[in-house]
C-alpha cells in the first residue's frame, strides 16, 4: 500500500478535534465522523452525517450535491454502537445467505454459488456476474458490489428498520430482490 | 492468456517485490492496474490555498482508503488544466485515482462530473470487491470540483464587494 499522506492526515484529525466549531451543525457532523475513528461512545441525537466537501472522512454515502438536491438525510435517533451494528448486520447477512441458498436450489443456474467466509458473502451467478457483500464496521455500513448497480453502501435506518443506501434511497433487500429477479427470472422470497 | 499475464507478473515481481512467493491465482490485477501502480501518473500536491486549486479529500484510514485529488483550474476558461493525487490504499484505489487525474485534465468542471465509477472500473477491469475504489475516485473528483467552485464563488463575491467599495 502506498501511504503517502498518513501522518499529516492524523495530525489534521487531532487539530480538528481541538479546533473550535466554526458553525455548530458542521462541527457536530465532523466530530461525529471523528468519534467513529476513535474509540469513544457515540453521542445520541446528532444530525445525520452528511458531510461537506473536502474536509470529509469516512466517505460512505458521501454525495456532495446531496445537501441541496439529493435524497433527504436519514433520521438517526441514535447512532449504532458497534455491538448493535454487528448484531444487525450479521443477522441480515446470515438470513440472506440462507435465502440465497434456497434460491439456488430453485433456480437452475450454471455456476450458481453462495459462499460465506471471513464475514464476506459472495454470490456467484455464473456468467451473469458476482455479488459481494461485507460489513464496513467503522462506517456501520453494509457494502454491496453488484454486477448491475455497481457499488452501494447501506446504512441502518432506524425508522425504516432496514438497510438503506442514502444516495439512491434504495433498500438493500428490495434492491437485491429486484436485481435477482431481473437476472435469473425468478422472484426470491 | 493466463500464461502471458503470469509472465508479466513474474517480471514485475522479480523487479519490485523481491521475496514474495508467486502463486498463479485465478484473480489477477489487470495490466492497466499494474501499469498505474508501477507508473503512477500525476502523483503530487498543489498548494491548497491557491484560489485556482480544488481539493477533494475522501475516505478514511479506518475504512481502508484515503484519496486526495487536486485540480488546477484555468481562471479564464474554467477548464481543468492540471490534476494530481495522493492515495493511501490498495492497488485498485491507487490506480482508480491515477486514472481519475488523467481523465479530468483538459475538461471543464461540468464535464468531469459526468465521469462515472463504472467507467473507471471497466477501464481497470476491477473485480466486484474493488468497485468501491472506483466509486471513491468518482467521489474524489466531485469533491475537488465542489471545492474549486466554492473557491471561485467566494472569490467572485469578494471581488464584487471590492468593486462596490471602490466604485
Amino acid at each position: 500500500m502506498a501511504s503517502s499522506s498518513r501522518l499529516p492526515l492524523l495530525r489534521r484529525i487531532s487539530k480538528l478535534l481541538k479546533a473550535p466549531p466554526p458553525a455548530p451543525l458542521r462541527s457536530s457532523r465532523r466530530s461525529l465522523a471523528l468519534r467513529f475513528l476513535l474509540p469513544q461512545a457515540p453521542t445520541p441525537n446528532v444530525s445525520p452525517w452528511s458531510f461537506a466537501s473536502s474536509r470529509s472522512f469516512c466517505s460512505g454515502p458521501l454525495n456532495l450535491p446531496q445537501d441541496s438536491q439529493g435524497p433527504a438525510p436519514i433520521d438517526y435517533r441514535s447512532v449504532l454502537s458497534e455491538d448493535e451494528f454487528h448484531g444487525l448486520a450479521n443477522s441480515t447477512i446470515h438470513d440472506l445467505q440462507e435465502k440465497l441458498e434456497e434460491y439456488g436450489d430453485v433456480v437452475e443456474l450454471d455456476g450458481f454459488d453462495v459462499d460465506y467466509g471471513n464475514e464476506v458473502l459472495t454470490l456467484k451467478l455464473g456468467a451473469l456476474g458476482t455479488y459481494v457483500m461485507n460489513k464496513q464496521t467503522p462506517n456501520r455500513q453494509i457494502w454491496l458490489s453488484s454486477p448491475i448497480s455497481g457499488p452501494s453502501r447501506f446504512d441502518w435506518d432506524h425508522n425504516a428498520q432496514a438497510w438503506v443506501y442514502r444516495r439512491t434511497k434504495a433498500n438493500l433487500l428490495k434492491l437485491l430482490g429486484s436485481e435477482l429477479e431481473q437476472l435469473c427470472g425468478r422472484r426470491i422470497q | 492468456m493466463l500464461r502471458l499475464v503470469a509472465k508479466r507478473l513474474l517480471g514485475t515481481a522479480s523487479r519490485d517485490i523481491p521475496s514474495r512467493p508467486l502463486q498463479i491465482l485465478p484473480r489477477l490485477y489487470h495490466e492497466n492496474v499494474i501499469d498505474h501502480y508501477n507508473n503512477p501518473r500525476n502523483v503530487g500536491s498543489f498548494d491548497k490555498n491557491d484560489p485556482n486549486v480544488g481539493t477533494g479529500l475522501v475516505g478514511a484510514p479506518a475504512c481502508g482508503d484515503v484519496m486526495k485529488l487536486q485540480i488546477k483550474i484555468d481562471e479564464e476558461s474554467g477548464k481543468i488544466v492540471d490534476a494530481c493525487f495522493k492515495t493511501f490504499g490498495c492497488g485498485s484505489a491507487i490506480a482508480s485515482s491515477s486514472v481519475a487525474t488523467e481523465w479530468v485534465k483538459g475538461k471543464s468542471m461540468d464535464e468531469v462530473l459526468t465521469i462515472k465509477n463504472t467507467e473507471i472500473a471497466k477501464h481497470l477491469s476491477l473485480p466486484p470487491v474493488k468497485l468501491h475504489c472506483s466509486m471513491l475516485a468518482e467521489d474524489a473528483i466531485k469533491a475537488a470540483v465542489k471545492d474549486a467552485e466554492a473557491k471561485r464563488a467566494k472569490m467572485n463575491a469578494t471581488l464584487k464587494g471590492a468593486d462596490v467599495k471602490s466604485g
